[in-house]
Formats: C-alpha cells, structure tokens, sequence
C-alpha cells in the first residue's frame, strides 16, 4: 500500500424522533490487499426497525457483491428481487449509494434513489461525470445511475440520505424545497474553506447537525452522511508510562515530538518525564475539577500535548471504544482522547513497560490491569473496529 | 506574604485513594480560609511509589507533604500555617 495515502470513511447519523432504529444503514470495508476502500450507503423505506432491517439487508449484500467485484447490474437486481416490494408504489423497499475505491486507480460510484453524491477538491466541487444510466429489465421504473471517477490526494467524498438533503422541507419560505443538494454542497465547502483540513469525522458530524438544525432540531427523517476523505495520514502519538530503564527517559520523550493537537500523555509519571524533558509545566484547568468525578481530571503541557491520568482513563476509553459508546455520555478525559483518535488515522503506541509499584498496593479499592494488555486491547478496537492504523512500540 | 500554595495530587493511586474528593476543596473552604491559599492539581507528586510515607492521597501545603489528605486536615494545616504567618 501506499504509506502516503489514507482513506479516512467517516459517518455519523441521527435516528428519526421517536424511532427506536435508525432507517438507513452505513456499511464500510477496507480491502487493505486489494487497495480498495469499500462503502454503502441505504435508506430503507419509512423509518423504525423495519426500515433499518431493510437498509441492513441491502448494504450487507451490496458489501458482499462489491467485494466479489460481481457485475454491478447483476448486483443490484439480485438486491432488489431480495428486497420486499412497496405494495402502493410498486418500488422495492430500500435506496442506496455504493463507493468502490482503488486507490491509484478508478473509483466506481453507483445509486439508486439515494441523493446524488458531492466530490470536493478542496472547497471546489468537482460535477459528476462520465455518468450513466441503467435500466433493469425486471424494474424498468428503477433508474440507476452509475459513474466512474478519479479520486486524487485530498480529495472528498460526501453521501446522504434524503434526510439531509431533504430537511427543512416545508419549514417556511427559507428551505421550501428543504436544504437540498446545493445547500449541503454549499455549506460543506464552506466548513472546507473554515478549516482546509477537516476530517471526514467531523465534517460528517457538521453537515448532519446542520440538517438536523434546520429542521428545528426535530428529526423528522432518518439523517446519514458518509465522508470519504483522501488525505495524508494524520499521525497522533500516545505515550504512557516510564521507560523500563531510566537511561531511555529522554529519548522516549523525545517522541512528544507532534505538537499538542497530535500527542497524548497518559500517566502522571510519564507527565513528569515529559514536564522534565520540555521544561514546561502541566496545566490542569481547575475549573475542571469536579468532586466525585469518576476520572482525574485531563490537563495539558501547552503546545506539547494533552495530559491525562494513566490506567484508569485508558480502561475507560477501552471500554468506550469497544463497545461503541456515545462520546458524549463519557467522562471529559475518555472523551477528549476519543475525539482526538477518531480525528487522526495513524495512531502510534509508545509504551514505557516499567511496572508502577505503587499499583500493586493491595489497598487500592480496584484491581489496575497492566499498561501493556490495555494498549492492546484498545489498538485492536482502534484497527477493527475503526479502521485506524496502529504501532506499538515498547520501551 | 504569598498566598498557601497547595498542590493535590491527580495520579492514579491518590485519585482512587481519595484525591477525588479534594477536587472540590475551593468551594468546600471555610469562610476564614477563602482567598488565601492558591490550588493547583499535578499529575503525580511521585510519593506514591514511597514505602516510607504514610499513605496516598497526598497533597503538599507550602512544600510540605501531607499523608491521607482529607479536606479537614488541609484545613487544619491552613489555619495552622496562617496563625503563625498571618497573610
Ligand atoms: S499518584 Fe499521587 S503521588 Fe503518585
């Protein structure tokens, strides 16, 4: 593969008000052999569990097709005979959008019923071409259009389902016609022009809190947007823990090398080393000092790298990432090292393996599980679960 | 004279042995003590890994270490401190 290229595949999606299932589903696949980057967007007919049963069907078996490469139409009327067929308007039960990216290489876009899709080179949008349209011979009425472009660094990707483009319908004289494409074109290469090098993470969080706020924060329809972002890699650095021999201090601190957005120290010796080696102090906001607080609270060395308390805080961002918890429902310091991971692709591991007596007290009310297993653990989520690369190196 | 500095420490055996609860020790300072001590929060002050010392949570009042901190016993200190310098 080529180091300098990452494929960032980002979503995010708000559940219709009142639903207990989200309508549309996201699928993505990286085919690291291959060189290609897999996705699939469907928007299952009315909303509920129903809908989202629908989408699941549908972007599991597009998933599966695109990665046997098996012949686009053939796929998508193999996926719509499957798909139980609306008895009013004759149409089968689900749209969707499919991406097949080979990096280096061409990038196929196919969609049925779903909006069509936004390329962005920067802020400037790039209009969809080499377009065509096929027909099935078994849903003459279900058009699908399918294009072939090319992706190049820097590039993006944006995919939706009508409940971005669509919101805001009929709420008065500004979105008459709902947000619509443009809007979302708009608004996007705007946030693009605020922050050049936004990830797909965020730009997929901004675009659907804006369809959502549009519609007066009532969700009336299923809202996803997928973002696919060509870039190269953004490298985050966490540290934890001393250095077996003290000897190696420095040159372990030396990796706190990234600047302060892309380093995380974990661990209030490791702090220590790193305060010593920078000859700055660590600053813990004191306004953050909750009472009870179920993690120390995080802080940082300015300019050099967010700060926070060691084990407990990596367990729980562990926990989080595993089982896929709402970022906002976690403590601050879980949070804000979640968000930062979710903002980068490459995460690299730098471990110091020295034991802390300290936490082999038998006093202490909970067993602490040793650095080592945890990192693991949460490098693993981090590449299965969320498409991140990982390292780790030990010292 | 300066204020009192103390310094909690935040680590991983202070904040499970009790740190948690000095975090809000600003908001929790008797009247006669507000205003005359600066609080700041430190990783670790690397006194847990000390056999010899009491026991975590530590805090140091002045640079001085004090073993199983409680609020009382900070406050304690305080007033001790202060009524042999008053500010
Ligand atoms: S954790 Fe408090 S002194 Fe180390």
């Amino acid at each position: 593969m080529n180091h300098d290229f990452f494929v960032e595949m980002e979503s995010f999606q708000f559940t219709k008000t009142g639903q207990a299932a989200c309508g549309d589903d996201i699928q993505m696949e990286v085919l690291k052999n291959e060189n290609r980057y897999l996705a699939v967007l469907s928007d299952g007919l009315g909303s509920g569990v129903k809908a989202h049963v629908l989408a699941n069907m549908t972007t599991t078996m597009a998933l599966r097709f695109l990665r046997s490469n098996m012949d686009m139409l053939q796929s998508i009327e193999t996926i719509m005979d499957s798909l139980p067929v609306c008895e009013v308007r004759k149409i089968s039960y689900a749209t969707f959008s499919m991406v097949d990216i080979r990096l280096g290489g061409i990038t196929r876009i196919v969609e049925m019923g779903n909006p069509q899709y936004i390329q962005l080179r920067g802020d400037e949008e790039v209009p969809p071409i080499s377009h065509k349209t096929v027909t099935s011979s078994h849903w003459p009425d279900r058009q699908v259009e399918c294009y072939e472009i090319k992706l190049e660094l820097g590039d993006r990707l944006i995919i939706c389902s009508d409940g971005v483009t669509q919101s805001g319908l009929g709420e008065g004289s500004a979105y008459k016609f709902g947000w619509c494409r443009s809007g979302e074109l708009a608004f996007a290469q705007e946030a693009i022009r605020q922050k050049a090098d936004i990830s797909s993470y965020a730009l997929a969080r901004t675009i659907s809190y804006k369809a959502l706020n549009i519609s007066k924060n009532v969700c009336k329809d299923d809202i996803s947007c997928l973002v696919i972002y060509l870039r190269t890699p953004r490298v985050m650095r966490v540290l934890t823990g001393p250095p077996y021999y003290k000897e190696n201090d420095a040159e372990f601190a030396a990796q706190a090398s990234l600047g302060e957005e892309h380093t995380l120290v974990c661990g209030g010796t490791t702090a220590n080393i790193i305060e010593r080696a920078v000859q700055k102090k660590v600053q813990i906001d004191l306004a953050s000092l909750k009472a009870g607080a179920s993690l120390p609270p995080a802080g940082r060395i300015p300019g050099v790298a967010l700060v926070t308390e060691g084990i407990l805080t990596l367990t729980r961002v562990c926990r989080a990432l595993e089982d896929h918890e709402p970022l906002d429902t976690l403590p601050a310091p879980a949070r804000a090292i979640i968000d930062m991971m979710m903002q980068h692709d490459r995460i690299e591991f730098i471990v110091g393996t020295k034991v802390n007596e300290a936490h082999q007290d038998p006093t202490l009310p909970q067993d602490l599980e040793l650095r080592r297993g945890m990192i693991k653990r949460i490098s693993t989520a981090l590449n299965s679960l969320y498409r991140k690369e990982t390292k780790v190196n030990y010292y | 004279m300066k204020k009192l500095q103390l310094e909690i420490c935040c680590g991983t055996s202070c904040f499970m042995l009790g740190a948690d609860k000095l975090l809000n020790i600003e908001n929790d300072m008797p009247t006669e003590l507000r205003g005359k001590v600066e609080i700041r929060a430190l990783p670790c002050l690397e006194l847990c890994n000390d056999s010899k010392l009491g026991g975590a949570p530590y805090v140091k009042l002045n640079g001085e270490i004090i073993e199983k901190a409680t609020c009382e016993k900070i406050f304690d200190r305080m007033r001790e401190l202060l009524d042999a310098s008053p500010l």
